[in-house]
């Protein structure tokens, strides 16, 4: 073939071109080489392949597997984070009372950032810090992180991504919402910045609530998109949690509370709603209040709960209690009568007295008109342990199962420590002390046939079993004298409410203050309402009223007619008393619709 | 077998080998493509999730009670109160049915 080249290109190099030598045609070429010299070259050849046959299977298969993977993986594979969202928050009817959404933790490494003047304003406006106080963040020396505003919602942390700042970062974190804000803030608490439970319900509950967040393995490509899983852990997102607190009820509750702690000048004020049938607490009202979406303003004076976590001595609530168990035990019936002339009573070396004396009294008067005479004489009939037995039973003394953080005891001490004068005053509620709570959940016994249900505050989907604490007759007897303290003669007839029987018992108590008695009161009234077939149970306590008399009937009272009313009508609740008339327009019927 | 025939299938499955390498790579470039795609479809799922409860939230805050009755007062409406309520008593047929089906809820 080599021959023949030259032979070919003749006759085309003479095509005007200038004569030239073909490059093959150079006597060089004809030199014969050795032939070994082209057999090493192709040995040689043969040994570069074999070895790089030999590198390719060790690098597949061979010994340092392991390190390659490693490095392949560090530069395509990434693990990410999956959070995990915390659980809602809602009240029965599946209103959201708490919920978390994504925002960001806006943060800067200070010496990175570079920040014109017009963009440290543009900054400060939407980070909503004033100005001054941003250049300050940017420009410490010592630091070399961070956070300049933390719990940024999403579109305001994407505006300040747009800017394309140096050195200004953003990560993900959640941010909290309570869309009913002070309202049921006691109940529901609060979280902190990392969104984890601090107080109330989100504390109590924080294990279901949190979930616990996921990773995956992916493998990324060029772009960046992920293309691949290598591994997945599921997140488990936070569980919902539905209370059994009704919405409409708790604003009822809140805003009548709030009013009359308002028109008395009182410090404070507690007020609670429980289902008598199921033991759900459906209002749980406290003021002062917070903004649990402000978390700047937080101050224990402010969140503390105190339905659960303050006692106080009850005074005349407690005062059907003694009697129930006098009732129960069959030392007395309610026509019994009982001379409480002069209207006070002296024990050992101390003297008690009512308010007005009465004279002769039935006991169903004694509990209208609130007679501490007649509930001394009463209690005092009684054994010690009996009484004792009977407030231990009811759940004085004792913390209430709710699960609540914080809830409290109360202090009732053993029978055998009282003298007759302390059997006498812990009787009308002095020298024993109980929480709000407590009080409302000891009147499930009357509401109900004289058996208890334990309290909750997460919506139950079962029934409540109830432990018989007192014979049904003699629930149905104090459900009788507790509603003759509301008639015109008892003791709270402001606690009245139209179109429905209602029954309850005031309390005003001294407080105690370092061991003694001083002239500040607490005004309360526990009731339960209608009276033919108790639903709700309402407890109100009103701290220090200063304006308008601080007598119960006078203080607490109206605040349990106005939140029965409201949830009798919320909870569309048949009327049990014909209504006054009313001036209006012309009626087709009127009366009762039982 | 001939030494032709040897070559001739060497060639086919030589062919067949090479077919099948690339319907590897487009099948897994097509496997990457719709993970994206699938990616990008949970992605906006999550973002969806999150804006129907920010929605959620909203209507929360814009229903939450004491919202509606400040509105509702600056209206010049007032709350309901039992004194200001008419019961209307049904004849008994018609009574005894809504409650029925109520009472089955």
């Amino acid at each position: 073939m080599k021959r023949s080249a030259p032979a070919r290109s003749a006759p085309r190099a003479g095509h005007g071109r200038p004569e030239r030598m073909a490059f093959n045609a150079s006597p060089l070429l004809a030199v014969k080489l050795p032939a070994w010299r082209s057999r090493l070259l192709l040995f040689a050849l043969f040994c570069g392949f074999i070895a790089l046959l030999g590198r390719a299977l060790y690098l597949q298969g061979g010994v340092n597997t392991e390190f390659l993977q490693r490095q392949g993986e560090a530069r395509y594979a990434r693990t990410l984070d999956i959070p995990a969202t915390r659980g809602r928050v809602t009240d029965r009817n599946g209103v959201v009372l708490a919920s978390s959404v994504p925002a960001k933790a806006v943060w800067a490494i200070p010496e990175d950032v570079e920040i014109t003047p017009e963009q440290t304003r543009e900054l400060a406006r939407l980070l909503d810090l004033p100005a001054p106080e941003l250049k300050r963040r940017l420009t410490a020396e010592d630091k070399s992180f961070v956070y300049l505003r933390r719990q940024v919602d999403a579109e305001v942390a994407d505006k300040i991504a747009a800017m394309k700042l140096p050195g200004v970062h953003d990560s993900r974190e959640f941010k909290r919402h309570y869309p009913e804000g002070p309202t049921s803030a006691h109940v529901i608490g609060f979280t902190n910045v990392e969104d984890r439970g601090q107080e109330g319900i989100e504390l109590a509950h924080e294990r279901e609530l949190a979930g616990r967040a996921g990773s995956r393995r992916v493998i990324k490509d060029r772009l960046g998109r992920v293309v691949d899983d290598a591994w997945l852990r599921e997140p488990l997102d936070g569980r919902d949690l539905s209370l059994s607190i009704d919405s409409r009820v708790q604003h009822i509750a809140y805003s009548a509370l709030r009013a009359a702690v308002e028109k008395h000048s009182a410090k404070a004020g507690a007020a609670v709603v429980v289902d008598v049938r199921t033991g759900e607490i459906l209002a749980l009202a406290n003021w002062p209040t917070y903004d649990p979406n402000q978390r700047a303003r937080f101050a224990p004076e402010l969140t503390r709960n105190r339905v659960l976590t303050d006692t106080f001595e009850p005074g005349s609530t407690l005062k059907p209690f003694a009697v129930a168990a006098s009732l129960d035990a069959g030392r007395i019936r309610p026509d019994t009568r009982i001379q409480t002339a002069p209207g006070r009573m002296t024990i050992g070396d101390r003297t008690i007295g009512d308010a007005h004396p009465h004279g002769i009294l039935s006991v169903a008067e004694v509990v209208a008109k609130s007679s501490n005479v007649g509930t001394a004489k009463i209690a005092l009939d009684l054994p010690a342990q009996t009484l004792w037995d009977a407030y231990t039973q009811v759940g004085f003394g004792q913390a209430p199962q709710l699960g609540f953080p914080g809830a409290v005891a109360g202090r009732l001490r053993p029978a055998r420590t009282w003298r007759p004068i302390e059997q006498a005053t812990i009787s009308y509620g002095h020298g024993i002390s109980v929480s709000l709570i407590q009080l409302a959940r000891a009147y499930t016994v009357f509401a109900r046939d004289g058996d208890m249900v334990p309290l909750s505050l997460v919506k139950s989907h079962e029934p409540a079993l109830g432990v018989q604490v007192l014979k049904p007759e003699t629930a149905r007897a104090m459900r009788k004298m507790l509603e003759m303290a509301t008639s015109p003669e008892g003791t709270a007839p402001q606690a009245r409410v139209p179109g429905y029987r209602v029954a309850g018992k005031t309390g005003t108590a001294l407080k105690l203050r370092n061991g003694h008695y001083v002239k500040e009161y607490i005004a309360s009234f526990v009731g339960f309402a209608p009276v033919s077939d108790p639903r709700v149970v309402v407890a109100v306590m009103i701290d220090e009223p200063r304006a308008g008399g601080y007598y119960g009937g006078v203080v607490a009272a109206p605040v349990f007619g106005q939140v029965v009313a409201g949830t009798m009508r919320t909870l569309q609740i048949d009327p049990d008393a014909p209504l006054a008339p009313v001036k209006g327009p012309p009626l087709i019927a009127m009366g009762s619709a039982r | 077998m001939s030494r032709g025939a040897w070559g001739l299938l060497a060639f086919v499955a030589g062919a067949l080998l090479f077919a099948s390498a690339l319907s590897l790579v487009s099948a897994q470039h097509r496997a990457r493509s719709l993970f994206v795609d699938l990616e990008r479809a949970q992605a906006e799922a999550r973002n969806r999730d999150v804006e129907w409860n920010r929605l959620r939230i909203e209507l929360a805050r814009a229903a939450q009670p004491a919202y509606v009755e400040q509105a509702a007062r600056q209206l010049g409406l007032r709350p309901v109160d039992t004194a200001r309520t008419v019961p209307a008593v049904l004849p008994a047929p018609e009574l005894a049915a809504p409650a029925a089906a109520g009472g089955a809820q």
